[in-house]
């Protein structure tokens, strides 16, 4: 064989085994992108694509399996299963990403300014966040929704009260560690500003940790909203909330179908948006080293 | 792949360990399973359990070991609650014109510490009932005095002859401790009792009755373990020990109960009973109990004006569809008394509901709409707690409320609150509509009646017209001098809180407890103590 | 190094009083009246009683007359006694936080042995299959809700395969051993119990595995991504230019520097699990501090709030301690300016 169709050849093998690496890495995030669109549409469509009311009682049609007519059967009160886990999407999916997000944010921020600032100031800003992370969040929700009222929003409020201080103490840690690479100090030499430093030269190599917490947090925050139904807080039956949908039907042993399907639903939500964080990263990531 | 050969070591390391640790786990299942025939072990929920001093008690999962372990002057068979027998006491009878009540005692009773059962004892315990001024204290209000005529004959001096109290004394409050054991162990039964006191926290470990079983231990949260008490009076019990489990979560009794670990299970919801009815070895024992789940609503002004109009709050009464939430959400596992006073006291039963009680009739609750000036309906706000009866949840009853409501154009709007939080509010009178529960105070339909006129009224702020004249009911049928005389007024007073409509009955519950075919005799009782397990035997 | 760590244990202890007053005075925002809801049905109608029982836990003195009520039985080791239990909060705590301790301390050495290996072979073998199997296997306990999970493995190896034993600490009308800890296996071990100590472990194994499996996706995820950066730095190319073996590039290169965020978020877990895990533990039939906690928040039963909250609080701090002490021994050049 000539030299020349030799080399040919490897670069086609190359170009092959790379597209294969390729898949390799983004299937899983492909995976993930289509459960986050699929149920983004669901929730624009509802109104269109529920067979049902969510909220008619039927209890002569109780507790009926899955069939024709019900595909995901129906609950306790006779309502359709499918069409509160379709309705449902507009209020968990929102919820769980709104407190992760606010949260985060809040919190990456200020464990970040905590590290870098470092010294007296990192101590208190750190035992402050101690503070809010040993306050039972019980009581917190409690004393919101007796002083703020109830409603999603200050439901909201009261979960990034309590959410914050977990990722101001993450993000701390991963400052921590890379301000004291070197090319931190270089940067400081050149003369960056601190806030520069930080956002734009420590925060994307700490993205790592950050995202997974935070899109594996979602389904947590998820099923926190939930149990807070009783507390005067959250949403208001009949709402379809996925979580209270779970916690409600959990005695239901033989008829799984009330706590299953609701339950894949969050599922499904923390599995895709795990994934797509992934991918999302990965794609990010000016370091990804292909081996 | 093999510049790590840590990775070959260490996948194989990792399914070795995962294997060795379901090897194990299979070993250890099977050695920490070692039941013996001669326990029987009763999977409850006894989370609320917090004492079993007789003068401290008042929950609801505690009153079975109370009557396990104890004993009291008079009880009543399962399932009956007009007939007497005798327990403690072999006869009685009234005194000073039906103002004292005289009982003669048995004399071969000992306690476990195998002292005499006395007088004294008796007088003891209903003194330091009373003066120990907690929960149960309220319910010997109608004892003015206990005297000690003789060793075996008590004399218990009423406060009001009128208002009733034989029947109360069946209860787990008035258990007959062992005066001399409770006094050795820092009791007293003196008039300053709350805060000399000091036996609780021996008695909440061990008991010191006359019962079939002595309680051997007690771990918060976690069991119950009541041991044979081997010198009782009568014929021994049947089982050397009884171990009542703490399992709160339904799903969980039902599976130990299926997989044999528990003889019974207390707390199964309707769908998990439903369930079972095929299989071979279970039993389903029913008992309709003398609970009920009910609603109020408010007649105060300030809370929602629309409900302090009488026709829109029996509007509400007739929109209801009672029978499909007792089959839809209870299987028809429940029936429904025509007021406040459950089926099977003073009178009322599933037909005198049909005859003088609510109905589902929308039209009718459409026309008193508009006989109050309410056509295009009106909202209210529905408060529940966050707790269930018989497995059905408050908020499920809630919701059908709410659906039927809807379709005479009444919008209830839900709010739920933790159980303490709604009760609190509840006992201000903060409510204007609670959906909640009522649990007797004892056997004695006079209990429900004088609430209702009383305490009930003052939370849904039921003040004016026809309070005196209901009240005055109650008085007369509590004084009546025969049974058909009081249930006459009692539906003379059912029928006027029927028209006034403050409480809506939805419905009242009958309990099932399912058991494994290896035991029999579990009879269901509503009178107090959920069931007698002196009579449980070995099948 | 030891007077940081002296230092920051006694800031611990007041900074968990600290937390204690906050809790009290927001405590007190929630309008439910505790003794309302905890007196029955008649005695609550009955106004003495009321007042009488509001006068025994203080409840009609000032707020500042009450906290201070609480902070002098502290300093005297009495932690006041529950509206709910009537028992003194102390008592109750050490009744049910060993409980939850052991099952807490069980899932974490599960999550440590079987997360830690997991995350550093997925970042080992980044893409291939190895990597995808462990993303999917971790997910599954942190998406499936716990009680779920606790229920499928009660209803699996206990009610189907057979081979768990029954819901609980120890075997139905057992005996517990001896207190000495309160943990069941330590304290059957130290009175030389060896069948309760099989007991207790068994019926340990499940609910520990449930718990473990919550949190076994987070510790096994962080640790892969934060392995993966290590394993892209500089140094690690060096080590291997060097000609070191790839294990100890691994273990002792790279490890190290990832191991950081993963033990702070395992510290945050691990604090969190000792609040009590309520599901679980309900589910397990577990007597722990979840429920407690659940019950005397929703009850506003102070006297247990303020004892949870300093115990719990104690807790997370000295936890928090330990993860930033840990910073300096796992990676030196995090030094504190």
């Amino acid at each position: 064989m000539s030299v020349a169709s030799e080399s040919f050849d490897l670069a086609a093998l190359k170009l092959r085994s790379r597209r294969r690496r390729w898949l390799g890495r983004y299937a899983l995030a492909a995976i993930g992108l289509g459960v986050v669109v699929f149920w983004l549409a669901v929730m624009a469509l509802a109104p269109l694509i529920a067979p049902y009311s969510y909220r008619a009682v039927d209890l002569a049609n109780h507790l009926l399996p899955p069939s024709w007519s019900h595909p995901l059967g129906t609950d306790e009160l006779g309502r359709d299963v499918l069409s509160r886990v379709i309705w449902g999407a507009r209020i968990s999916l929102p919820t769980g990403f709104v407190v992760v997000a606010i949260g985060s944010v809040i919190g990456v921020l200020y464990g970040a300014v905590a590290a870098f600032v470092g010294g007296k100031i990192e101590e208190a800003m750190m035992r402050v966040t101690d503070l809010f992370l040993c306050f039972p969040p019980l009581i917190l929700a409690m004393a919101i929704a007796a002083a703020l009222g109830v409603g999603w929003t200050n439901t909201i409020i009261a979960m990034v009260v309590v959410w914050w201080p977990k990722y101001a103490r993450v993000s701390r840690s991963l400052v921590l560690v890379q301000r004291s690479l070197e090319y931190v100090e270089a940067a400081r030499v050149m003369g960056f500003g601190p806030s520069r430093i930080v956002l734009r030269h420590i925060m994307p190599n700490t993205l790592g940790p950050l995202t997974t917490l935070v899109t594996l947090d979602v389904g947590n925050a998820l099923i926190t909203f939930a149990g807070l139904g009783f507390l005067g807080l959250g949403v208001v039956p009949p709402a379809p909330e996925w979580g209270a949908m779970v916690s409600e039907g959990r005695s239901l042993i033989l008829q799984w179908w009330v706590s299953v399907f609701p339950g894949l639903a969050i599922f499904s939500v923390v599995m895709g948006f795990n994934f797509l964080g992934d991918g999302i990263r990965d794609w990010l990531d000016p370091r990804a080293k292909r081996r | 792949m093999n510049r790590f050969g840590l990775s070959r070591r260490a996948s194989l390391k990792l399914a070795g360990t995962t294997l060795g640790a379901l090897l194990v786990e299979a070993k250890l299942g099977k050695l920490a399973y070692a039941k013996s025939a001669d326990t029987l072990v009763i999977g409850m929920d006894i989370s609320d359990t917090n004492s079993f001093d007789p003068g401290h008690q008042f929950v609801y999962s505690a009153p079975i070991t109370m009557h396990a372990t104890y004993e009291t002057l008079v009880t009543m068979a399962p399932g009956q609650y007009t007939t007497l027998l005798p327990l403690l006491a072999e006869s009685w009878e009234l005194a000073d014109d039906g103002g004292a009540l005289v009982f003669h005692l048995r004399k071969d009773v000992k306690f476990t510490s195998g002292n005499e059962m006395t007088a004294t004892d008796v007088q003891f315990s209903f003194d330091r009932l009373r003066n120990l001024k907690d929960n149960p204290a309220e319910l010997a209000s109608n004892i003015a005095s206990v005297a000690v005529i003789d060793p075996h004959t008590v004399k218990i001096v009423m406060v009001d002859k009128s208002q009733p109290l034989l029947n109360l004394l069946v209860g787990p409050t008035f258990v007959i401790s062992d005066s001399k054991v409770v006094q050795a162990h820092g009791g007293t039964s003196a008039a300053d009792a709350d805060k000399t006191d000091t036996a609780n926290k021996w008695l909440d470990h061990q008991s010191a009755g006359t019962g079939p079983y002595i309680l051997s231990q007690w771990e918060p949260n976690a069991q119950i373990v009541l041991d044979r008490n081997e010198g009782y009076w009568r014929e021994k019990a049947p089982f050397k020990r009884i171990v009542i489990q703490h399992i709160p979560e339904s799903a969980t009794q039902l599976l130990t109960l299926e997989r044999g670990d528990i003889e019974a299970a207390m707390n199964l919801t309707s769908a998990q009973l439903d369930g079972l009815k095929d299989n071979k070895d279970v039993n389903l024992i029913e008992g309709t109990s003398l609970d009920f789940v009910y609603m109020t609503l408010t007649s105060g002004k300030e809370l929602i004006p629309e409900l302090s109009i009488k026709e829109a709050r029996q509007a509400i009464a007739y929109a209801i569809d009672y029978d499909g939430m007792i089959q839809g959400l209870e299987g028809g596992y429940a029936t429904r008394p025509p007021s406040f006073i459950p089926n099977g006291l003073g009178g009322a039963t599933a037909e005198l509901t049909k005859e003088i009680g609510y109905r589902h009739d929308p039209d009718k609750a459409k026309s008193l709409l508009a006989k109050a000036g309410l056509e295009k309906g009106f909202s209210f706000d529905l408060y529940y707690g966050d707790a269930s009866v018989a497995g059905t949840t408050y908020q499920l009853v809630a919701q059908k409320l709410q659906s039927d409501l809807a379709a005479v154009n009444i919008t209830a709007n839900l709010h739920p609150l933790d159980q303490s939080a709604a009760r609190s509010k509840f006992r201000a009178a903060e409510l204007p509509s609670f959906i909640t529960f009522w649990n007797p105070d004892g056997p004695e339909a006079w209990t429900w009646a004088s609430a209702t006129v009383q305490r009930v009224a003052k939370r849904v702020r039921w003040t004016g017209a026809p309070l005196p004249e209901v009240t005055e009911l109650v008085n007369k049928a509590g004084a009546a001098h025969s049974p058909e005389e009081q249930d006459r007024y009692y539906r003379q007073y059912m029928e006027a809180l029927i028209d006034q409509a403050n409480y809506i009955v939805l419905f009242q519950p009958i309990y099932r407890v399912a058991t494994r075919t290896s035991i029999k005799g579990w009879k269901l009782t509503a009178a107090g103590w959920q069931v007698d397990l002196y009579d449980v035997k070995p099948a | 190094m030891l007077p940081y760590i002296a230092k920051r244990s006694v800031a611990a202890f007041f900074m968990a009083v600290a937390a204690t007053l906050a809790v009290f005075l927001i405590a007190h925002m929630v309008p439910t009246d505790p003794i309302l809801a905890m007196l029955g049905d008649l005695a609550a109608a009955n106004p003495d009683t009321v007042a009488r029982f509001r006068a025994q836990w203080g409840l009609d003195q000032s707020l500042l007359a009450q906290y201070w009520i609480f902070l002098d039985g502290l300093f005297h080791g009495d932690l006041g006694v529950s509206i709910v239990t009537r028992r003194g909060v102390l008592e109750d705590i050490l009744q049910y936080a060993p409980a939850t301790f052991e099952l807490a301390t069980a899932a974490a050495l599960l999550v440590v042995l079987v997360g830690l290996p997991l995350g550093i072979l997925a970042s080992i073998y980044r893409d291939r299959w190895v990597d995808h199997l462990a993303r999917v296997v971790s997910l599954i306990g942190v998406a499936a809700p716990t009680f779920w999970l606790a229920f499928l493995a009660l209803a699996l190896f206990y009610g189907g395969l057979q081979i768990a034993p029954s819901p609980g600490r120890l075997g139905i009308g057992d005996i517990a051993p001896p207190h000495v800890t309160g943990f069941y296996t330590i304290d059957a071990l130290l009175a030389g119990d060896y069948d309760t100590f099989y007991s207790a472990l068994a019926h340990l194994v499940m609910p520990a595995a449930v718990l473990a499996a919550s949190t076994l996706g987070l510790i096994t995820r962080t640790t892969r991504s934060s392995m993966l950066e290590a394993l892209g730095q500089d140094y690690v190319r060096v080590a291997r230019a060097k000609g070191l073996f790839e294990a100890q590039v691994v273990a002792g290169h790279a490890l190290p520097n990832a191991l950081i965020p993963v033990v702070t978020l395992g510290g945050l877990a691990y604090a969190e699990l000792m609040a009590g895990a309520v599901m679980t533990e309900s589910i397990f039939a577990w007597p722990g501090l979840g429920r407690y906690t659940y019950q005397s928040a929703v009850a506003l039963d102070f006297p247990a709030i303020l004892g949870v909250t300093l115990v719990v609080a104690i807790i997370y701090l000295l936890m928090n301690l330990a993860v930033d002490v840990s910073y300096a021994l796992l990676d030196p050049r995090v030094v504190r300016r």
